[in-house]
């Protein structure tokens, strides 16, 4: 990964703008996110201790009321006479009750019960006949206690009961006061929200009170049971706020539900990914565009560079920004350009050198005074009786005559005969260590060949074949292919390097020097009839060559070559 | 790549910053006020119990309920965090007495003699008598009076009586007919369960129904189902057998090395206190092992041989199913 971004200029960029569009947006997705959901769950939770402590409030004032009235009425002359009296039916007691009672009577029911636990006078209206166990719930806990005592009823209530006692310590009575479900409704009920939960439980947690009016109980042993299994008491979709109610021992549970619920959770997780994803595809898109138009004409810059390094001094660099790469290609094609011109100045003026040096050397040494000298040097011969001296020097004028003269091509028949005229020259130099022979049909005689075009193939086999053999043998042949003339030059002497041969077929490949006459006959004729001519070369080491010439057979010129 | 993986990581650092649930600790009790019962009672029986317990002693109870059976199969296999086995019949409680700790309760001289355990495994609670009902609309004259009317031809194909392989109650109804009556007892089951006529409920709760809505006109279950049964105003009167009847104790026992060892004792000793008891008779319909209560009073108890029952259990079964596949056919 890291060796890819530093493998590339473009790379770079495309990295650098992708973590420069995608992190800053993501960074803030993350904060936006953690600073709603805990703004809102403070929010929430402050609203949950507010509401605990108006509950907290209400609940300590109704036992601190519960306290005094039953304290009230149990101290109460009126109260102790009526139950040392017996039966149910003092106006001066229930006179009493109800002007104790006055304030809580809209959620409780103040009820004195006689010593066995039969109900005897209640606020409330209509009251049956009702018969408590002393031995058992709110009468014994009272029986036992000096103070007030209070118990959650069997189903749900409280009972908060008092005894009664003479003054010589027994019992006479009970003081109960109950808050009902109802009672703490309509107690609790404006204290706190709709949404939430409100569950008054008692010493060991058993429902004392529950606001949920449909899972009365479950609720409830749902929280106990996770306190006593040590789990924590929320859930994904509720959280639990406790406060413990004083000396009552009661605990205060206000459950309220969460905003932020798995669902929501998973909705805005789903969100964040997918606005995620899109940035992602955004920051893609714009980084590869961004990195693209960067980088192109740097690249551009760089492969024509190289280009250039290899020669190439043709590249020139498109394009129509105006920004410093539309200058940087501008300047970079006008250094190209320069240099071309530069390269082309100096070539021009060699080739003016070179043409000067020629002209002059053409007018040292002018045709006519290398005739005259030839002539003079066959005339010497023969008057000095070396013959070879003569045919020699008439040779050389032959051949030399047929070089400047102004045809192009020659008839066959014209060529091998400056071609014998070589030979018997070469044959002088190397002493007659070779033979040659020709074997031409009179058919080709009349065929036009450019002029002197076998001298270099069978100079070639001489210096190159036979020069060092003393029965050297060199043959000319002709024959056709269709419309070509194929000129073979056979001998038997080493042949030619497996190297050389190689370079003779491929024609870009340059020939090392004292082999140029094959490439150069190769080339002309190629220039002259086109690339299907030229030369073609067979060799075996030690065993001799054959060097074909492909020539079309009229010998017609190409025009446009 | 990289986008992905920070868009992953984006999602996980928003949910960590979530408040997690509310830890309750500081106001869960400490080990030594909680107590782990299991028990095998109905909810009516357990709860009033239990809360009374709880606000008497401050201990939190925590509660798994089931059937005996497999209650004691879990407390034997040893990987509970029972404290006390609540409920079961004294026959099982002492099948599993290797898994209980012996505790004699301070209540324990008041326990009648014949409820009381011998090794102290387990506490009596509440006794159950076997009795019999009729439908008192139907039965006007010459009700039954004990467990021989059972093997009357005149009741034969009007008694209802569950399956005795699929209750509990019902197999100690049948050994309590056989060991109360004279004669051979294989004899006497195979007369009784020619007069049932081929017909047995498949549960003792069925028992109540069939009489009180006149399919059957005598029955047999227990006390605590037939005052029950009367007090919602069913048309049904139970009897006593004359000839005496069973009254097989249910009870509790605290469990071998557990945590909660004191309180699961003082649970005991609450169970069996006076007023508990007096309370069994009051509200549940039940009769309290302790003298103190009504205890056996007016009640002839024949001498149950709860071995006897015990060990012929299989073959009686074996035979008792012979008696209805021969019916059937």
């Amino acid at each position: 990964m890291i060796s890819w971004i530093k493998s590339s200029f473009r790379n770079r960029i495309f990295v650098t703008v992708l973590l420069v569009t995608l992190l800053p947006m993501l960074l803030c997705d993350v904060f936006v996110m953690q600073i709603a959901i805990s703004g809102s769950e403070n929010m929430l939770r402050q609203q949950a201790t507010e509401e605990l402590g108006r509950l907290e409030e209400k609940l300590k004032g109704m036992l601190e009321q519960a306290d005094e009235v039953t304290e009230e009425l149990a101290e109460s002359t009126v109260v102790r006479s009526a139950l040392r009296r017996g039966g149910s039916d003092s106006r001066l007691l229930y006179q009493f009750l109800y002007q104790k009672s006055s304030q809580m009577r809209d959620y409780a029911v103040a009820e004195i019960y006689d010593g066995e636990g039969r109900r005897l006078y209640s606020s409330e209206s209509s009251p049956g006949e009702l018969k408590l166990p002393t031995g058992w719930g709110a009468l014994r806990s009272a029986g036992e206690t000096q103070g007030l005592s209070m118990q959650a009823d069997s189903g749900s209530g409280l009972s908060m009961s008092r005894a009664v006692r003479s003054y010589d310590g027994g019992i006479l009575g009970y003081i109960l006061v109950r808050v009902s479900e109802t009672g703490f409704d309509s107690l609790l009920g404006d204290s706190f929200s709709s949404a939430d939960d409100v569950f008054l439980l008692d010493g060991t947690w058993r429902q004392i009170y529950s606001s949920d009016s449909i899972h009365t109980r479950e609720r409830v042993e749902e929280l106990r049971e996770a306190l006593l299994s040590g789990r924590e008491l929320g859930d994904g979709y509720y959280s639990v706020y406790l406060s413990s109610l004083g000396e009552s021992g009661f605990t205060l549970a206000l459950r309220q539900p969460r905003i932020y619920t798995p669902a929501v959770m998973t909705s805005v997780y789903y969100a964040c990914l997918m606005m995620g994803l899109l940035c992602l595809v955004l920051s893609l898109v714009c980084a590869w565009m961004i990195s693209r138009y960067l980088s192109k004409p740097v690249k551009e810059l760089d492969e024509a560079m190289g280009r250039v390094e290899k020669g190439d001094y043709e590249v020139e660099l498109i394009s129509d920004r105006s920004d410093e790469m539309g200058r940087l290609s501008s300047s970079f094609n006008r250094m190209t350009r320069e240099y071309r011109q530069n390269l082309e100045r100096s070539v021009q003026h060699e080739r003016e050198l070179n043409e000067t040096e020629l002209s002059m050397l053409q007018a040292q040494l002018n045709p006519h005074f290398l005739y005259n000298t030839l002539d003079s040097m066959k005339w010497l011969g023969v008057t000095n009786h070396v013959p070879q001296v003569a045919a020699m020097a008439t040779g050389l004028a032959a051949l030399l005559r047929a070089g400047i003269s102004g045809d192009k091509l020659i008839p066959l028949e014209q060529e091998l005969e400056l071609l014998e005229k070589y030979l018997d020259i070469q044959s002088v130099r190397f002493e007659d260590r070779f033979t040659w022979e020709t074997d031409i049909d009179e058919s080709f005689q009349h065929c036009l060949v450019p002029k002197l075009i076998l001298q270099p193939l069978v100079e070639n086999a001489i210096i190159h074949g036979v020069a060092n053999m003393d029965d050297g043998y060199i043959k000319l042949s002709a024959s056709a292919q269709e419309d070509t003339l194929i000129l073979a030059v056979e001998d038997n002497g080493q042949g030619i390097a497996p190297e050389i041969l190689e370079k003779l077929k491929n024609p870009e490949r340059e020939m090392p020097a004292g082999h140029l006459g094959l490439k150069n006959v190769d080339r002309i004729v190629r220039l002259y009839y086109g690339r299907e001519y030229g030369i073609s070369a067979r060799s075996e080491p030690g065993r001799g060559s054959r060097v074909e010439l492909r020539l079309p057979m009229s010998g017609e010129e190409k025009k446009d070559a | 790549m990289i986008a992905a993986a920070l868009v992953l990581l984006s999602a996980f650092t928003a949910g960590c910053g979530r408040a997690g649930g509310t830890d309750g600790s500081a106001f869960a009790p400490a080990e030594d006020r909680r107590l782990v019962i299991y028990t095998s009672h109905k909810q009516e029986v357990y709860e009033p119990l239990i809360r009374e317990f709880e606000q008497r002693s401050g201990i939190w109870v925590e509660l798994e309920t089931g059937g005996t059976t497999e209650l004691l199969k879990r407390i034997a296999q040893g990987d509970t965090d029972c404290d006390l086995m609540l409920g079961g019949g004294a026959d099982s409680l002492s099948a599993y007495a290797g898994c209980f700790s012996p505790y004699y309760s301070v209540h324990n001289g008041d326990i009648l003699p014949e409820y009381r355990s011998a090794d102290g495994s387990y506490s009596p609670f509440s006794a159950l008598p076997v009795v019999l009902i009729y439908n008192t609309k139907l039965v006007r004259m010459n009700p039954p009076e004990g467990w021989a009317s059972l093997l009357d031809g005149s009741w034969r194909g009007k008694i209802a009586f569950a399956d005795p392989a699929v209750s509990g109650s019902s197999y100690t109804g049948l050994c309590t007919l056989l060991q109360a009556l004279p004669g051979d007892r294989e004899e006497n089951l195979k007369k009784f369960a020619a007069n049932l006529d081929g017909r047995q409920l498949s549960s003792s709760g069925e028992v109540v129904g069939a009489v009180a809505e006149g399919s059957c006109y005598i029955g047999v279950t227990l006390e605590e189902t037939a005052l029950k049964a009367i007090a919602e105003g069913l048309d049904i009167a139970m009897i006593y057998p004359e000839e005496g009847t069973s009254a097989l104790a249910d009870g509790a026992a605290v469990v071998a090395g557990c945590a909660h060892e004191e309180n699961a004792r003082s649970f005991i000793d609450f169970m069996l206190s006076p007023q508990v008891q007096q309370m069994l008779e009051e509200d549940f319909s039940r009769r309290g092992v302790c003298g103190a209560g009504e205890g056996t009073e007016g009640l002839r108890l024949i001498d149950y041989d709860i071995q006897w029952a015990s060990g012929r259990q299989q073959s009686l079964l074996a035979l008792w199913e012979e008696q209805f596949e021969g019916a059937e056919e």
